[in-house]
């Protein structure tokens, strides 16, 4: 168990680090599928394969998926590239962070948080979740989740629909077919 | 003999269990791959009246071993400006997911690698990570029919989710349960007790998305090596190509393991008294083998959709048939 853990946290900390250290937003992007692929491994250990199955299901699956076409089609080649990871926010930047942190470290050292060693927390997160959701035990937990997927997915769906839908006299392309020209963003 | 039943009893424990259940599975996964090349190549060949290869062995049926042998020893070579890192992940990336999978699958009664409780859950979760090695193989060739093919590929695995997705709901609904064991078991005696009749419409629609999600003929667009010579993969070679292929076929494999696990019972027998114990596995083998015969004869029997024509049909059709068939199934449930 201390072995995977130890996996998981390095895996999670190198991606960590290397989303905001990289210069390449694509590779950034990846780098963060890295690290949340490591935060599902967490919720596996903790006893929670519904939470890790969501994030994946979500956050490496959904939102790393659609960043990297944002990427794709808004960004022309070139600007893909950044010449620095320092810009003129660093000590603001460098101030919360310092923060969040300390704030993390007092919280997480005065809290006494039972017999929590890896991969001995099961109990402790099943509890909390339930309590989280407010269900029976059984799988009556599974029902509000896919009822807050669901709900997830209609949103999304509207909102494509609605983003995507051209205004009536917006009509900039003419062609009888009424395709549009794609517009990649791939460099030549 | 008493120390041969101690130490299979050992290896019989958790950790070793898995990490043989796992090993195994790989195998089957890369193995199954060679083989389907090969029953690709055939099938095309008898479809239209010729052959297929038929020199290395009887009928030809070593051609996987010399195909595995000339690809280990092809030059890998790559793009002079291709994002290196991401042109060799790319291929593991597509691979992984698909051979993950498998280890939900029941084969038989009591052989499944790992049983959870959320398998379907863990079945969808993994496929939508499928896309991003197709971005991931599109973007570091630094080609334009690499980039063309890669947001083709992404676009339609994203789309045809949908449909995957809400299709699966009629069978958890049925069940009760998000494991495929007990979904499997749910379907016994006998094969008017499968999901496929009373989920007929959820059948084809995971059909079709899966042949979508599969990026198989009439969804070869990310491909479409008419138009764009061969789309993400185009400047693979070698080992990665390998790679890729074993990615998609496996992938094809696994699509029809769970169109069977899901909807046609898995390893349950046809009848009950065809039970064959713990060799019901025959029986799954079987039902997957169709299954995989059907996406071969439709790639060699329908010509490819447009893409205006793939995303109106999941969007338009499947989605709306899989959101009333689950009305109906929730109110046949209701009702009875």
């Amino acid at each position: 168990m201390t072995v995977v853990f130890g996996f998981l946290a390095g895996m999670m900390l190198v991606s960590a680090l290397g989303t905001v250290l990289s210069r390449n937003v694509v590779h950034s992007a990846l780098f963060m599928s890295g690290s949340f692929l490591a935060v599902a491994g967490f919720f596996v250990m903790l006893g929670a394969p519904v939470l890790a199955a969501f994030q994946v299901l979500v956050y490496v699956g959904a939102v790393t998926v659609v960043i990297l076409f944002g990427i794709m089609f808004t960004q022309r080649p070139q600007a893909r590239r950044f010449s620095t990871i320092m810009n003129r926010q660093i000590w603001a930047g460098l101030l919360i962070a310092l923060g969040v942190g300390g704030l993390l470290s007092v919280v997480l050292v005065a809290e006494d948080w039972g017999d929590v060693a890896a991969g001995q927390g099961n109990r402790n997160v099943e509890d909390f979740s339930l309590a989280l959701l407010g269900v029976a035990p059984g799988t009556g937990i599974f029902v509000l989740l896919f009822e807050v997927v669901a709900v997830l997915l209609l949103v999304a769906m509207v909102a494509a629909i609605i983003i995507s839908r051209r205004k009536p006299g917006e009509g900039e392309d003419t062609r009888p077919d009424g395709q549009q020209p794609q517009n990649i963003g791939g460099g030549s | 003999m008493g120390q041969v039943v101690e130490f299979l009893n050992v290896l019989n424990q958790e950790p070793w269990r898995f990490i043989i259940g796992a090993f195994a599975v790989l195998n089957l996964v890369l193995g199954s791959s060679a083989v389907l090349v090969m029953a690709e190549r055939k099938v095309a060949g008898y479809f239209q009246l010729r052959f297929g290869p038929n020199r290395v062995g009887p009928r030809g049926l070593l051609q996987p071993l010399a195909d595995v042998i000339k690809l280990l020893t092809k030059e890998n070579t790559a793009p002079g400006r291709a994002d290196m890192w991401i042109f060799l992940a790319a291929p593991i990336a597509m691979l992984l997911p698909v051979a993950v999978v498998w280890m939900v699958i029941p084969f038989a009664p009591e052989t499944v690698v790992a049983n959870i409780n959320v398998a379907i859950l863990f079945f969808v979760a993994i496929t939508s990570v499928g896309a991003l090695g197709v971005i991931m193989a599109g973007y570091g060739s630094r080609s334009n029919f690499s980039l063309l093919g890669a947001l083709r590929g992404a676009a339609q695995m994203i789309s045809y989710e949908v449909p995957l997705i809400l299709s699966l709901l009629g069978v958890v609904m049925l069940t009760g349960s998000l494991s495929l064991v007990d979904v499997v078991n749910a379907q016994g005696g006998g094969f008017w007790n499968w999901y496929l009749l009373p989920q007929l419409p959820m059948f084809i629609t995971f059909y079709i998305a899966g042949l979508a999600e599969t990026k198989r003929v009439p969804f070869d667009l990310p491909e479409g090596e008419s138009e764009i010579v061969g789309g993400y993969m185009i400047e693979y070679s070698g080992m990665t190509w390998a790679l890729i292929q074993a990615a998609e076929f496996a992938g094809m494999a696994l699509m029809s393991a769970m169109t069977t696990t899901l909807f046609l019972g898995g390893w349950q027998p046809p009848i009950a008294f065809l039970d064959l114990g713990q060799f019901n596995w025959i029986w799954f083998a079987i039902k997957t083998s169709v299954v995989i015969f059907t996406f071969q004869w439709i790639r060699w029997s329908i010509p490819r959709l447009r893409m205006d024509q793939l995303m109106d049909l999941g969007w338009k059709v499947l989605t709306p048939l899989t959101i009333v068939w689950l009305v109906v199934t929730a109110g046949a449930m209701l009702v009875f």
